[in-house]
């Protein structure tokens, strides 16, 4: 736990001097979100296609796990391939403490970080586009811990996997725009084809995007987004755990 | 003041590192072929050999960092493997080729380290002492690569251990960086920290060991101090001069001490036994001969190491590609 610490805060210091991690990792959903209700006329306005939401409500979840995905597919992967590039694992491991403590420590700043974009997101939202706040705050956790945990997840195995820094940046963006797509960033999964909606909400991003919208407007996550999300975190976790490179 | 006598039935404190046997084969090829050397508290050992000779992976398994398919390793009495954690809180390790984050400056890098120590050095005085007061403030990336390699050390020496493994200490380092590097060997041995010196480079290990074990394709070849290593193996010492007059190679030749002569640009070589440059000197006034540029050859290591495996330490393209 200690060592735990120690790495964390070592880790917060690497992330907070990459302009790039601060930029798409902490202010790009909450960027996307002004851009959505700005430049669309009526973004704010009930849309009968979206239940009679707005286009920022619909967007305002896919936002939180854009940032989401972008932190944990396309940043976890290099940074865990990197250390493992330079041989910091394998110095860890000559140390008191595991490596593992390593990974959990990126874990631990990069969930801390995309809940500081979410929240910023949400309160754009909020305070600038007449975003109502999650209805069901309970569910919503609930949604989004799993998320995390299931993107995350993803993230580590890539990570686990992959032998270089450049082969987990190709890697992860191969996953990510996908995963994107999935989410419902370039169009709303509402008004998708009903077989790739199908599709989509067995995705982790879909059904992360699924769950938190459900609890947003105030219903409990279906069982099928929630299995999909849990399952997702179980089966790329145990997977990266068993077959984590330290070398 | 009394000192206290060996008594019956308490162990002597064990060495600080003992190695028995030990093999590791990857994919079929044995790399380390029943390794075994001992080295005692507060030594200076050097394990030279080669590229390819299996340095590395003895340090790594003695490390940890690798399970032996064969043999035993003990470090103060404890394994490697089983004893992982008492292992890593006395056992500091500068492994080949490691960096760390870019973006963290020397002294982050090496608080990080020494936080996860119980008994870490004073991180301020290390760094000093490591001559990286001036860039304690400085980014990783912005050092040179001397400077890295100090990090290096630094990370490796910071939980205070009591024996350290120094993996190509100097490697990439520029002569000035080099000698400066070996003074903090020295230091450590003032300092009663026992040093395992990983090495390709003769000079390094001629300086710096107290002993030394030569490895070549995984064997122990010999283990000795170097000056034992070089007198062992018998090796001839050759002298060069040029003459103020004529001498004839016959007179040299029936010196004792000498075994061949040879002339080549005006220069005259003569190869023979460790007297022979006081009967060639005698030989040489007593024709009122002055020699000039005089140069005396001791053999060194290097010289060993061939007597020993015919082949050279310092490999060339042709022999790495063999190997």
């Amino acid at each position: 736990m200690a060592a735990l610490l120690i790495l964390a805060r070592a880790q917060t210091r690497v992330f907070l001097r990459e302009p790039a991690a601060v930029v798409f990792g902490l202010a790009f959903p909450a960027l996307l979100l002004v851009v959505i209700g700005t430049v669309f006329p009526g973004a704010t306005e009930a849309v009968p296609a979206f239940d009679g939401r707005s286009l920022v409500d619909v967007y305002a979840p896919v936002t939180v796990v854009l940032g989401l995905a972008t932190l944990a597919i396309t940043m976890l992967p290099a940074a865990l391939a990197s250390d493992r590039e330079r041989g910091i694992l394998r110095r860890l491991s000559t140390t008191p403490a595991h490596p593992r403590a390593l990974v959990a420590a990126h874990l631990t700043v990069q969930a801390t970080a995309v809940t500081l974009a979410s929240v910023l997101a949400v309160l754009v939202g909020v305070l600038a586009f007449d975003l109502p706040l999650p209805r069901s705050p309970g569910w919503f956790v609930v949604a989004y811990a799993l998320s995390v945990a299931a993107l995350l997840s993803l993230g580590v195995l890539i990570g686990a996997l992959v032998r270089t820094t450049s082969a987990g940046q190709a890697i992860g963006m191969l996953v990510y725009f996908p995963l994107l797509f999935f989410a419902g960033v370039y169009v709303p999964l509402e008004i998708m084809p009903p077989g790739i909606q199908t599709i989509a909400g067995y995705t982790p991003a879909g059904a992360a995007v699924r769950a938190l919208s459900d609890a947003w407007a105030g219903d409990p996550p279906t069982a099928t987004s929630l299995l999909v999300l849990a399952a997702s975190a179980t089966i790329a976790g145990g997977v990266a755990v068993r077959h984590f490179r330290w070398e | 003041m009394t000192i206290p006598t060996q008594r019956h039935g308490v162990p002597p404190a064990p060495r600080a590192l003992e190695v028995r046997g030990l093999t590791k084969a990857y994919d079929g090829r044995t790399v380390v072929d029943d390794v075994s050397f001992s080295v005692e508290e507060g030594e200076v050992f050097a394990i030279l050999g080669p590229n390819g000779a299996g340095k590395t992976t003895t340090v790594e398994s003695i490390a940890g960092l690798r399970t032996p398919d064969a043999g035993s390793i003990e470090v103060f009495g404890l394994d490697p493997v089983w004893d992982r954690e008492q292992v890593r809180r006395c056992l500091g390790v500068q492994l080949q080729e490691s960096r760390f984050q870019d973006r963290l400056t020397v002294r982050e890098i090496v608080e990080t380290f020494a936080a996860l120590h119980a008994d870490p050095l004073d991180v301020g005085d290390l760094v000093d002492r490591l001559g990286l007061g001036d860039e304690a403030d400085t980014r990783y990336a912005r050092l040179s690569g001397g400077q890295q390699q100090r990090v290096s050390i630094a990370v490796a020496l910071v939980g205070r251990p009591r024996a350290v493994i120094l993996d190509e200490l100097t490697t990439g380092l520029d002569p000035q960086a080099r000698r400066e590097t070996w003074g903090l060997v020295d230091e450590l041995r003032d300092d009663g920290v026992t040093v395992l010196l990983v090495t390709h480079v003769m000079e390094e290990a001629e300086r710096l060991a107290d002993r030394l074990a030569l490895l070549d394709r995984g064997r122990v070849v010999a283990i000795d101090t170097p000056q034992g290593l070089v007198d062992s193996a018998d090796l001839e010492q050759r002298i060069r001069f040029t003459t103020s007059a004529p001498i004839e190679d016959e007179w040299l030749r029936r010196l004792p001490e000498v075994s061949r002569v040879a002339r080549a640009d005006g220069e005259v070589t003569v190869a023979g036994d460790q007297e022979m440059l006081f009967s060639v000197v005698a030989l040489l006034a007593s024709h009122q001969i002055v020699p000039g540029r005089f140069h005396v050859d001791q053999p060194n290591l290097d010289d060993a190491f061939v007597a020993l495996t015919g082949r050279r330490l310092v490999t060339t393209t042709a022999d790495q590609e063999v190997a």
